[in-house]
């Protein structure tokens, strides 16, 4: 397991808010915690898995998406505070991530 | 060797999608050879007026008419292909545009899909597709292998690392799409396309459309055009007829493709979708970039001068000059040398 601190999960937070923003064409002040990510910003899978690709490769994590789609099985990404928290986990766990 | 690739969507968009990516003036371009089309093929522009198969086949007909608008946009700012591939239905826009078929042709191709769909109906099968998002391949090969037999479910296209698509009998679509869900898919679903493009029975089933191309009168293309099914650059007007023909009941390797045209030399991908959507489930490797309709726009992208290996053919050459038609909007026109 690796440690996360205040700081990474605040840089996790903002990227995952900059990417939204940039893909969905809203301001980034539009979006909260609370916001739906499919519902409210208009966005989809397909950005989903590049989000996890940009994500793997800043922090360099080998991770399998099949890992993460266990967990959304889960634990549904019905909210920003839903997405943060997993990649906060992602993270942390990698793979091992459908286990938290 | 090839610097560019131009690839082609064809169906699959939502076409309301495509169009509120389009500028006023390329989209007064669409709605001009949106209305010229409907009026050629004797369809009304009010979709509601039609029955369902044609409503479909002429829904069909509305991001090939977009990806056209966007294929000139790109020619008019210089940048030009040196290489084309379509993703399936993709295949007979990307003839179209690169000369091989008049866009008339390409129609009467997609419009022909309508007995088809009066054919499955009537036969009772129940087909479908679905689209699988978090699987390479050769993983859903692996995980399918003792689940479904040829006959019910095929893969019909690898289309990246995470990006596949499956069809065949409904109910095995259905089954599959919850398989893989349950195994850690992304995202699974199936497409409700009331048919099964790239599934081996189409072949019986999508007889009209076979025939269309095998009446057709194909040129040599102004550049070759990549086979999703062989792999290899297709070059004359006989390969890009049977790449046509077997289309519709082929399976295909648009990930191998797009593999392929790397190793040829391609550096620049131009997705020709108004709305990126070629780019979202490709993947070329980081020496690489595929470009969207927006990068153009926006200037993020210039076409760099290059000189490339072009096929260009005695009888088929094909340029552009810009007519004006009577309501004074600016279309293409097709010009054979």
């Amino acid at each position: 397991m690796r440690e996360i601190t205040d700081e990474i999960r605040q840089e996790i937070k903002d990227m995952i808010f900059d990417y939204y923003a940039d893909e969905c064409e809203v301001d980034k002040s539009e979006i909260t915690m609370e916001s739906n990510p499919t519902e409210d910003l208009g966005s989809d899978s397909l950005m989903f898995v590049e989000l996890i690709e940009m994500t793997a490769d800043k922090y360099d994590l080998d991770i399998k998406l099949q890992s993460i789609g266990k967990y959304m099985l889960k634990t549904p990404m019905d909210t920003m505070a839903d997405v943060v928290d997993m990649f906060c986990k992602i993270y942390q766990y990698g793979n091992d991530v459908v286990n938290q | 060797m090839y610097n560019r690739a131009f690839l082609f969507n064809g169906i699959g968009s939502k076409p309301e999608k495509l169009v509120e990516k389009l500028t006023p003036e390329l989209k007064e371009k669409y709605d001009y050879y949106r209305m010229e089309a409907f009026s050629r093929l004797g369809l009304p522009t009010d979709l509601n007026e039609l029955t369902s198969h044609q409503a479909k086949t002429a829904e069909w007909l509305l991001p090939f008419i977009c990806d056209r608008v966007v294929y000139e946009y790109y020619i008019d700012q210089g940048i030009t292909p040196d290489i084309g591939m379509g993703y399936s239905s993709g295949i007979v826009i990307a003839s179209a545009c690169l000369g091989s078929i008049r866009h008339e042709d390409a129609h009467r191709i997609i419009m022909s899909h309508c007995s088809m769909l009066q054919k499955v109906e009537e036969s009772g099968d129940k087909l479908d597709m679905g689209v699988i998002i978090g699987f390479s391949y050769d993983e859903l090969k692996e995980l399918f292998k003792d689940k479904f037999s040829p006959d019910e479910l095929i893969i019909g296209s690898g289309n990246s690392s995470f990006h596949v698509m499956v069809c065949g009998k409904s109910e095995a679509v259905a089954k599959a799409v919850d398989f893989c869900t349950e195994e850690g898919a992304i995202k699974a679903f199936v497409m409700k396309t009331g048919t099964a493009f790239h599934y081996p029975v189409m072949k019986d089933l999508d007889e009209e459309s076979i025939g269309v191309c095998k009446s057709l009168d194909f040129k040599t293309p102004v550049c070759p055009l990549m086979s999703v099914f062989d792999i290899v650059p297709l070059e004359t007007a006989e390969q890009i007829r049977h790449e046509n023909i077997i289309n519709v009941y082929t399976p295909m390797r648009w990930d191998l493709a797009l593999k392929k045209l790397e190793e040829l030399g391609v550096k620049e991908f131009i997705d020709t979708s108004a709305n990126g959507a070629v780019k979202k489930f490709s993947r070329v490797s980081r020496k690489c970039k595929i470009y969207t309709l927006e990068d153009v726009l926006s200037g993020n992208y210039k076409p760099h001068t290059h000189t490339s290996k072009k096929t260009k053919p005695d009888n088929a050459a094909l340029t552009y000059s810009n007519s004006q038609n009577s309501n004074g909007g600016y279309y293409y026109e097709r010009n054979y040398r």
